[in-house]
């Protein structure tokens, strides 16, 4: 099931890094997600821009996913910040509190405006 | 002789209790919400539902076993549509919903997860557990009410219904 979803690694300068999801953010792309999350950590990301698209599917399982990179990044002293046009996401995340704990942007124009 | 006007559609489907066959419920669910005309908002909304209530379903409701099946009946009216998720009954359904603590899950003090039943509650109407003593299963009843701008897409329809039932 892990063609479910489909991760691009943008990275635009030292600092900052784009993740592209597209696809379902579910269990089933656990994996995938954390993976990414780890490779551009190791290259040295501080600001990781988690760029959804308007048409795609969270859940709750894909919710406990990001929770938890929220807490590694606050351990790496990273800032992980979410750019998602649906506002089915953003109703959601801040239902959970997430969004108290990364920043959301409706575009990935404005995220990228956010972290400059 | 005048019937009643007919504007009761029913769909029942039977996934497998597997993860991943929610999704199967969820793109069912989006058809019919289209169809009775719920806004991509809404449609999202009780997509989410349906497939947390059926993965809750699979996890927590019966064995892990693929043969055994997690039945999904979509009731519309011109009122509300309602959904009724029903598992063999392998765990007894939760008695109150709790609002996660997403402090406690960020600081590692808490394991990410256990919001289902709270996303669940938060997007649709009513939610209630039934248990069935006769064959042992719990259902969970989910209810959506259509606003008076959801007009049903199909409602032309309405009159061929009539003459039909």
């Amino acid at each position: 099931m892990s063609d479910e979803i489909q991760i691009e690694i943008q990275r635009i300068d030292d600092r900052t890094t784009i993740i592209h999801l597209a696809g379902d953010v579910t269990t089933f792309a656990e994996k995938e997600i954390n993976a990414a999350y780890a490779q551009v950590s190791n290259n040295g990301a501080i600001n990781i821009i988690f760029n959804f698209r308007e048409n795609d599917y969270i859940n709750s399982a894909g919710i406990a996913i990001l929770i938890g990179l929220v807490t590694e990044s606050r351990r790496n002293n990273q800032r992980l910040i979410m750019s998602m046009p649906s506002t089915h996401f953003q109703k959601i995340f801040r239902m959970v509190g997430l969004s108290q704990y990364a920043d959301v942007y409706p575009s990935l124009e404005d995220a990228q405006a956010g972290v400059a | 002789m005048n019937e009643p006007r007919h504007t009761r559609r029913v769909v029942e489907l039977k996934i497998p209790s597997e993860l991943g066959y929610e999704k199967v419920a969820r793109e069912a669910v989006a058809t019919v919400a289209g169809r009775l005309g719920f806004s991509a908002e809404r449609i999202a909304d009780i997509k989410l539902a349906v497939a947390e209530a059926c993965t809750n379903a699979i996890a927590h409701g019966s064995p892990p076993d693929s043969l055994t099946t997690i039945v999904v009946i979509l009731t519309a009216d011109e009122k509300k549509l309602e959904i009724l998720v029903k598992d063999p009954g392998f765990g007894s359904p939760p008695t109150d919903v709790t609002v996660p603590d997403i402090h406690k899950m960020v600081a590692g003090k808490a394991k990410p997860g256990g919001m289902g039943l709270y996303i669940i509650h938060e997007l649709v109407d009513k939610a209630t557990f039934i248990k069935n003593h006769e064959d042992g299963s719990n259902s969970l009843q989910m209810i959506i009410y259509r606003m008076d701008d959801e007009a049903p897409a199909d409602s032309n329809s309405s009159g061929q219904e009539e003459k039909s039932q």
